[in-house]
């Protein structure tokens, strides 16, 4: 099976989490709320111990739990969610403010509660001669999604960054309980819906895991083929969008077209641009056809060949390098320190990569080199993409030259009852489904998204930055706002 | 270099697809389309059955029964392709974009194979008055009331150099202010809900307001969450919808153009 991990249930859970989080070669990766056939709360941690193995802890909740966010302040947004979505009482927080309900939030609306939740919030007030404080959101400038800044600046120059997010929060893990598993997939595809793919098979192999079901070779390889072209669709649009922020026009309209070329490119031998419905518990929907394998693979390596040409030139260019080197910098201690997985870890020394820790699918039979830098700049976060995008190519190629034969996807006792968790690296890191299905209906699903960690980073990126160079530094993160605040 | 890449772009073929290719095209949108010749009262219950949404569904009208199939709430899972003897097939033109809410519920007689057709278009209002003060010159400002980010992947590539909708005289512009139509996704969610009122309040008169997605038409997916009001209408008035999920450029595009009146104009 792919990413799984032992799981613990007893009184000492939270205790043994905390332990482990404390000793410093694990990390978290995740903390959420159940309930259980009597109405019990659970709470449940997911860490990650020596880069290389997933363990969960489930404890039952009498009265409070205590935080575990001195240990590891990766915990805070976490332990926030658990108060708004549970109820649950978190002693030793430092700050258990309301994260996903605003004040706006209509009284009595909530999947467990009663009353009013949300409340008054109150952003860090910061005082001195000169500082000004500049909302932004949550209606941005450009055709992105929602969400609300804070910041304090003098001058310029930023002194603090505080994030108001949750204004997508649809409700969605809620929403999740009593679907058939089937058509869970749906939900799953709507999380982040530019990382749609990665969704789609996290939630598969979660249930793959738990019904102890094995993809086909063919089923494995055609996942792989949809998970590296969405994260060139990513890498390649996110790069574009960095030069568009820094007013290199010409580069930015180029990717658009790459990106285009690889979306057709999709339309034409799968039906869907995005690999929408492609994935389904037990492997694939859709056959690819040797011609159309060929042609999908020629494709690739165009664009991939095109991009490369690109990049070169982009990192040649003194004037984008004057913009993005030393600017957004987050240190590796502090990626280190709240956890932050994906492209953004990796351009701030850390080797996190899932396809290579914890291996799932056909990663599991491939060696991989996985590219970091150190420095934890903008140029550090674009040269990870580009770098990343010319090893998603060739993982592709070979993919589609050594396609195996036979089933695309195995049959399943997807009525049946079971739990299971699994990780997949999507475009923009860890991202982690856990499923308990009971009579073939999700009971409780959960995403660790792998937004949801990096978020918090993103201000630590900022002190020192001109506020002017937010856009840019924001667009290096790249981070879903829909598959944070789900 | 920079002269390395202007040269570039210099020397690349244009890509840009002609507007007639585009009117209608929704290739890669998964969007089902009923093949009346096929419906019968068993084939319309098995497509009923295997729609995991509320799109497909049937209605009695006294003695006689209508088969609906609702673009706005269709998210094109596909699983009602593989069923009813042939009823539902790959649709290869969605023409039904940048219409009423009502235009997006097809309807046929279940015993005829006959479609009862709606005759409400859009609201000619404001488009009738845009067109007038600024001949095909729009101004749109995109707003996610909540949506999965689906749509806004979409609705960027219109500016890609395959789509570019400059050549029609349309732009996005970074204000309400700025703006002639709201193009809105969803599914407005409570935490959304003030922002878009007061997004929609900022936006002068006339104004056109376009709800995009099976998300924005109707809540799509997300209906009955806790968390979502329902589609865009649940919270502003909606002048036109765009189905889809999410709905392709070709699909954008060909909603945009007829909710201008500039598809009609061209023909």
């Amino acid at each position: 099976m792919s990413a799984v991990g032992t799981h613990s249930k007893g009184a000492g859970g939270r205790r043994e989490a905390s332990v482990l989080l404390a000793a410093g070669n694990t990390r978290l990766v995740s903390i959420f709320g159940s309930i259980d056939d009597d109405g019990e709360r659970w709470v449940h941690y997911i860490v990650d111990v020596d880069s290389h193995e997933y363990r969960l802890f489930s404890e039952q909740v009498k009265g409070s739990i205590a935080s575990v966010t001195a240990a590891a302040p990766g915990a805070a947004w976490y332990e926030r969610e658990l108060h708004d979505l549970f109820g649950i009482e978190v002693e030793g927080h430092p700050s258990l403010q309301p994260l996903v309900f605003h004040e706006s939030w209509p009284a009595d609306i909530h999947p467990r509660r009663k009353g009013q939740v949300g409340g008054d919030y109150r952003f860090l007030k910061v005082q001195g001669e000169g500082v000004c404080e500049v909302p932004v959101g949550p209606v941005h400038a450009g055709i992105i999604e929602p969400g609300h800044f804070r910041f304090s600046v003098v001058g310029d120059t930023v002194l603090h960054l505080e994030l108001r997010h949750f204004y997508t929060h649809k409700g969605i893990e809620a929403h999740f309980e009593g679907v058939p598993v089937m058509s869970g997939m749906m939900l799953a595809e709507s999380v982040s819906g530019d990382n749609c793919f990665a969704h789609a098979v996290a939630y598969c192999q979660a249930l793959e895991n738990a019904f102890g079901v094995s993809v086909p070779p063919r089923g494995r390889a055609l996942r792989l083929i949809g998970l590296e072209l969405e994260r060139m669709l990513a890498h390649i649009a996110d790069v574009g969008a960095l030069c568009g922020d820094v007013a290199f026009t010409v580069p930015a309209t180029y990717t658009a077209r790459l990106k285009e070329a690889l979306l057709q490119a999709s339309a034409r031998v799968t039906g869907t641009r995005w690999w929408r419905g492609v994935a389904r518990p037990g492997g694939v929907t859709r056959e690819l056809a040797k011609e159309d394998a060929r042609a999908l693979g020629s494709a690739v390596a165009a664009v991939a060949h095109d991009f490369a040409e690109l990049a070169q030139m982009i990192l040649e260019t003194p004037s984008v390098l004057n913009r993005f080197e030393s600017t957004g910098v987050l240190s590796s201690n502090v990626a280190r320190a709240l956890g932050v997985v994906g492209p953004v870890a990796r351009a701030s020394g850390l080797k996190a990569d899932v396809r290579r820790d914890h291996p799932y699918g056909r990663y599991r039979t491939l060696t991989l080199d996985v590219p970091h830098y150190s420095s934890g700049d903008v140029l550090a976060r674009a040269r990870i993409r580009m770098d990343e995008t010319a090893m998603s190519a060739r993982l592709i190629a070979d993919a589609v030259e050594t396609l195996p034969a036979g089933a695309i996807a195995a049959a399943g006792p997807w009525d049946g009852s079971a739990e299971g968790f699994s990780a997949v690296e999507s475009p923009r890191g860890e991202l982690l489904y856990f499923a308990r299905v009971r009579d073939g209906r999700i009971r409780r699903c959960h995403i660790k998204s792998p937004s949801f960690q990096n978020w918090p980073a993103l201000p630590l990126a900022m002190p020192g930055n001109i506020i002017a160079d937010f856009p840019l530094i924001n667009k290096s993160f790249n981070l879903s706002y829909s598959g944070c605040d789900r | 270099m920079i002269f390395d890449v202007a040269a570039r772009s210099l020397t690349s073929k244009s890509v840009l697809i002609p507007v007639e290719s585009l009117l209608g095209d929704c290739s890669g949108s998964r969007m089902p389309a009923v093949d009346p010749g096929h419906l019968s009262f068993d084939s319309a219950r098995q497509a009923i059955e295997s729609c995991p949404t509320s799109a497909l569904r049937m209605v009695a009208e006294g003695e006689r029964r209508q088969f609906i199939m609702d673009y706005g709430e269709c998210i094109g899972c596909g699983y009602c392709l593989g069923v009813g003897d042939g009823l539902m097939r790959p649709a290869g033109k969605v023409l039904h974009c940048g219409v009423a809410r009502a235009a997006l519920i097809r309807r046929w007689d279940v015993a005829t194979g006959e479609e009862l057709l709606a005759d409400d278009l859009v609201k000619e209002g404001a488009a009738e008055e845009i067109r007038r003060l600024f001949g095909r010159a729009l101004n749109i400002r995109q707003v996610d009331a909540g949506s999965c980010n689906g749509c806004e992947a979409e609705i960027g590539a219109l500016t890609s150099p395959y789509y570019d909708l400059e050549r029609f005289g349309i732009h996005f512009v970074a204000s309400p202010k700025h703006a002639d139509m709201l193009l809105v996704t969803g599914p407005v969610t409570h935490n959304m809900a003030e922002a878009l009122r007061n997004t929609y309040e900022a936006t002068p008169s006339p104004r056109l307001v376009v709800a995009v997605g099976a998300c924005g038409c109707s809540g799509g997916i997300f209906s009955g969450s806790y968390a979502v009001r329902g589609g865009i209408d649940a919270v502003i008035p909606v002048d036109a919808y765009i189905p889809g999920c999410p709905p392709t450029p070709a699909m954008l595009l060909t909603g945009i153009l007829r909710v201008l009146g500039a598809e009609m104009r061209e023909r």
